[in-house]
This record gives C-alpha cells, structure tokens and sequence, in this order.
C-alpha cells in the first residue's frame, strides 16, 4: 500500500505538470493543479498513512 | 578646506544618484558635470587639524580614503566611479553576511524550542541533535548541495554580478527549458567558484539549508535514532532541499513558469516558506509517519495523550530567538540594502513583525476560545507559524495582509496540529509538521492572492518584467504558478523524502528500542544525561 501511496502522490504532481500543456487557460490550469494537489493528499494522507497507522505501535 | 570637502561629498552623491535613481526622481536642480578637474582639485584635511583628533567625525573618511588605480595620474573620475560601485556592493554584502549571521543563530533557538518541548529524560539527544545538524548539513552542502542549488544561477546583480555560477542541467519539456540542477561550484572551488560573491551566497544560502534540516528533528524526536538521523539528514542537506530550492531560486523550472507559461512571475517565493519550511515542515511528516509514535502517545482505541515537554521557558526564550532570527531570514532575502528597490527592507521587516504578532493572537485566542486557557506553548507556535506563512509573501505585501496572512497562519496551526494528531494518528512533539509544514504551504499561497504588485526589485523577477501580483490585485496567473510549487512539494519533495528514508530504515533503522526509548536516550543514543543531578520518571 505504502508503494501505491508513493505513486498516486507522485502523479498528483504530474497532473499538475502537465496542466502546463493540456490546457493555456488560467482557469483550467488551475482546475488540474488544484485536482493534482487533492491527489497528491489523497496519497500522503489517504494511503501512505493509514497503511502505517494500521499496524502502529498503540494497536499491539 | 571646507567646500572642498563639501565639492566631495556633492560628487559622491551625485555619481550614486545618476548609478542608481532613474531619471524622473532626479532632484530637481541638476548637478552640474564634472570635469577631471573637479576631482583633481579636492583635497584631504590638512595633516595639522587630523592630528588634533576627530570628535565629530568630519574628519574621517574623505577623498584621501578612495583608492586611487594610478599614483602618478593621482585621483580621476574613474577612481570615484569604481569606489562608489564597491561602497554599494559592500553594503550589500554586509548586508546579506549578517543577515546570515542572525538566521544562523535561529539555530539556538530551534534548538532549545524542541528540546524544551520535549521530555527531561531526551534532553541531551534532542539538544545532540540540532546540534549535529548544523555541522552535518552544512559538510554536506558544501561537498555537493550548494552546487546542485545555485550552480546554475547566473550573475547575482546585488552582490557584483559574478559569473561564475553559470550551469544549469536542462530538459526539453512541452517545448521549454527546464532547469533541474546547478553544476558549477562543488566545494567551492569548482569552475571558479572560489570568489568573493559566490562566499556570500554560499553562507546566506547554508544558513536557510539548516534550517529546514533542523525542522525535521522535532517531529521525530524522542525516538529516532541517532544515526539514521545523520544519514537522513545529509540526503536532505545535499539532494533534496538542493534540488527543490534550484527549481525556485537557482534558476530553474518553476522560477521560469512565468517566463515560460505566462504564468505571472512564476513561482514567487521570497525567503523560503515553501523552499526551506515546507521542504522541512514535510520532510517531518516522513519521518513521523516511518518512525510512528512514541510509546504511550495513544491508547489502544486510538485515543491521544498529552506529553507535555519539560521546560516551557526554553520554549519561549527560543520563540525570541527565533523571531530576532527572523529579521536576518526574510529581510536579508533581498541580498542586499542598496540598489534595485532594496530599501523595501524596512518594509519586509515590519511586515515580518506584523505577521509573527498576529500569529500570536490567532493561536492565543483560538486556544483560549476552544480550551478556555491561552495555551503558551501553542501561543509561541502560532509566533512561528506567523512567521512562517509571511516569509515567502513578505517582499510582495503590504501590512493590512501581512497581518491577515498571520493571523490566519496562527489559527491554521491549532487546527493542524489537532488534524495531525486526531484524525491523522500522527505523533509530532513539537508541531513540526503544522508550524513548518501546513503553514509553509499557506505562505507559498498567500503570496499568489495577497502580492499587491507594489515591490520593484530592479523591475523584474524571475525574469519577467513589472511587479509581483497576486489573485486579489488581478493576476490570477500567479496564483497557479504558486499552487504548481505546491505540488510539486507534495508529489516530488515528499515522494524523495520518504523513498529515502524508507532506505535508511532497511539499512539502518529508523527507531530506537523499546527499553531506550523508556528509559530516555539521553544514555543509550548520546552517552550523557542532559540533567545528570535530576531523578527523572521512566515514562
């Protein structure tokens, strides 16, 4: 899980990048960056750390 | 004698306000041209009057204190000129060292900040640590880092305009160049790195560096092991906050989503909340998440516990020291006081001032409203993230937003820590990831609604003309060039961040055993408790 957290975060980032060159329209770009951040938290937060806080130390 | 000296002092004004005032702000009676003759005609005080001291200062540094190229030609117009060109390269580099000076003395107070946060029995090894960081980061900064930041950065007009720091590793990406990292000056010697210059931007430069290496210490402190600590800070000190900080000041691709994308001036970030707070702030939330919590910091369903550090009057003295620090960090970030808008120093500071005050009450009153105490360690943390949140936005606004961006920066940090901590399950003693992380963040933000296109910093940035405006003052191009920094914190800085770490702990180990962990690491990790006359409780 830690692995698929890594990537979505990761290509939150690239959809982020590439709002450079899908759109030149300020208000689109913004959409894209926007939706790649959600993403990019979505892994961070979603992924990487409940796969940790799923076997943290507290729950033994 | 007298209206020679005058002749002088005229002269000296005058050639300082045809180098830097343009044309419509000369004064309005101009100053007759000078001739050779001028020049040649001024002379020192008479040897009689220098002996009798020089009280009120009338005396000293006149015409006889400018170096003249030819003993035979005596003094010239060009001698004048060239001194005027170095009186305003060295107040600039004066400037940008002690600026440094004072962000280098943060140090001290990151130092006792999370140390006093934290509990009696890890005294010594959380002092060991922010101790070690600084030596630690900045070796490995200087072996590799510094060239991967600035290598590529191109003549720095403030500080003379050097050339030497003049290659960038570039890709072709959507038709564009895009800077990844410097290579010029490895162990500043490298491709004529050894000048004087490029020794200013070094230490200004190293000073930021350590500051985002010290910010991870506190997130994961009480239980990370020492070693893995230095490992993991010399891949951040030499690689990741290198790169990251090329990308925004050493010329590289997000600078240039401006000039490149028409995105405003691209990504605008004056002193750092995002290069060094963010890059710190979540490379703390890394090192959290691997290392996990300490034991007894939540119960089995989940439930937090306060572990309240040791000593809250190291916390706030280190607050103190942290906002003084503060006026090297944001106002120094102009690399200079003379020429090119410089003065707006005094803006910066005032507006760092504001910030950090506002911050203040943001913290305070929440904490107060919500828990019905003023909280002062979350009081001193919502100083920090005042602090933090104005330094990208704090060469760009003015004092109305400076304290709207710190006030909400100060609340930002009570509800982050509480995220953190309750939803996330996440174990941050000292709100590392909240003060650094979520309000760096806010910072880079702020600055793409609040910039009021005021500053003139020689007329351009990062390469495009005209001033830095945000959303609220009609650009809304600056705003995405700000939130595509964002992203690239999140996807690529904590991406690196956490693959390299995930390293160390294969290799190394990230945490320390239960027992040390009990007992204090002060014994297991540094080998000397920190109050060795104190008996202090195992848990």
């Amino acid at each position: 899980m830690v692995a698929i957290g890594l990537l979505v975060t990761f290509l939150g980032f690239l959809l982020s990048l590439f709002s450079l060159t899908l759109t030149t329209s300020t208000g689109g770009r913004m959409g894209l960056v926007l939706a790649g951040i959600a993403i990019s938290l979505t892994g961070i937060i979603g992924i990487i750390n409940r796969a940790y806080v799923k076997n943290a130390i507290w729950k033994r | 004698m007298k209206s020679k000296l005058l002749l002088a002092a005229t002269l000296c004004i005058s050639l300082c306000a045809f180098a830097q005032a343009p044309a419509a702000s000369a004064p309005a009676a101009a100053p007759a041209a000078l001739t050779a003759a001028d020049v040649k005609g001024v002379e020192p005080p008479k040897a009689d009057l220098r002996a009798k001291g020089d009280p009120d200062g009338a005396l000293t540094g006149t015409v006889s204190d400018v170096a003249v190229a030819d003993a035979k030609a005596g003094l010239t117009i060009a001698d004048v000129v060239n001194q005027v060109g170095q009186n305003k390269i060295a107040i600039n580099f004066v400037w940008t060292l002690v600026t440094g000076f004072l962000v280098m003395f943060m140090q001290a107070g990151f130092a006792i900040v999370e140390t006093g946060l934290c509990r009696a029995k890890n005294a010594n090894h959380t002092m060991m640590m922010n101790f070690a960081v600084y030596g630690v980061g900045m070796l490995a900064y200087w072996l590799i880092g510094f060239a991967l930041q600035m290598g590529g950065v191109g003549a720095v007009g403030n500080l003379g305009g050097s050339p030497v720091l003049n290659s960038e590793f570039t890709i072709t990406l959507f038709g564009k160049t895009f800077g990844l990292f410097g290579q010029n000056g490895f162990f500043l010697v490298h491709n004529g790195a050894y000048d004087v210059a490029v020794m200013v931007i070094f230490l200004f430069q190293m000073v930021f560096m350590d500051t985002a290496l010290t910010i991870v210490t506190g997130s994961a402190a009480e239980r990370w092991k020492f070693a893995a600590f230095l490992v993991s800070s010399v891949v951040l000190g030499a690689f990741i906050y290198p790169v990251f900080a090329n990308w925004a000041w050493g010329g590289g691709w997000l600078a240039n989503l401006g000039a490149n994308f028409g995105l405003g001036h691209g990504y605008v970030d004056f002193a750092g909340s995002g290069v060094v707070h963010s890059v710190g702030g979540l490379t703390a939330l890394v090192l959290a998440i691997i290392v996990g919590p300490r034991i007894g910091k939540f119960d089995r369903d989940g439930k937090p516990n306060a572990m309240p550090g040791h000593d809250m009057v190291l916390v706030i003295t280190g607050c103190f020291i942290l906002a003084f620090g503060w006026f090297g960090f944001n106002p120094g970030s102009t690399l200079g006081a003379s020429g090119n808008g410089n003065l707006r120093i005094s803006s910066v500071a005032v507006n760092t001032m504001l910030a950090g005050m506002a911050g203040t009450f943001g913290a305070m009153l929440y904490m107060w409203m919500r828990y019905g105490k003023p909280d002062s360690s979350m009081s001193g943390n919502g100083l920090l993230a005042g602090l933090v949140a104005i330094t990208a936005p704090s060469g760009f606004v003015n004092p109305v937003a400076s304290v709207i961006i710190g006030l909400i920066g100060g609340v930002l940090v009570c509800l982050s820590v509480e995220f953190v901590e309750r939803v996330m399950k996440i174990d941050d003693p000292v709100g590392a990831i909240s003060v650094h992380g979520a309000n760096g963040i806010w910072g880079v933000i702020a600055t793409g609604l609040f910039a009021d296109g005021k500053s003139n910093y020689g007329g351009s940035w990062n390469g495009v003309s005209g001033s830095v405006t945000g959303l609220f003052y009609g650009d809304a191009g600056q705003l995405v060039a700000q939130l595509i920094g964002v992203s690239a914190l999140l996807g690529v800085v904590f991406t690196a961040g956490f693959l390299a770490n995930l390293v160390i702990e294969a290799v190394i180990g990230q945490r320390v055993g239960a027992k040390a962990e009990l007992e204090g690491l002060d014994l297991p990790e540094v080998g000397a408790l920190c109050y060795p006359e104190f008996e202090l409780k195992t848990r």
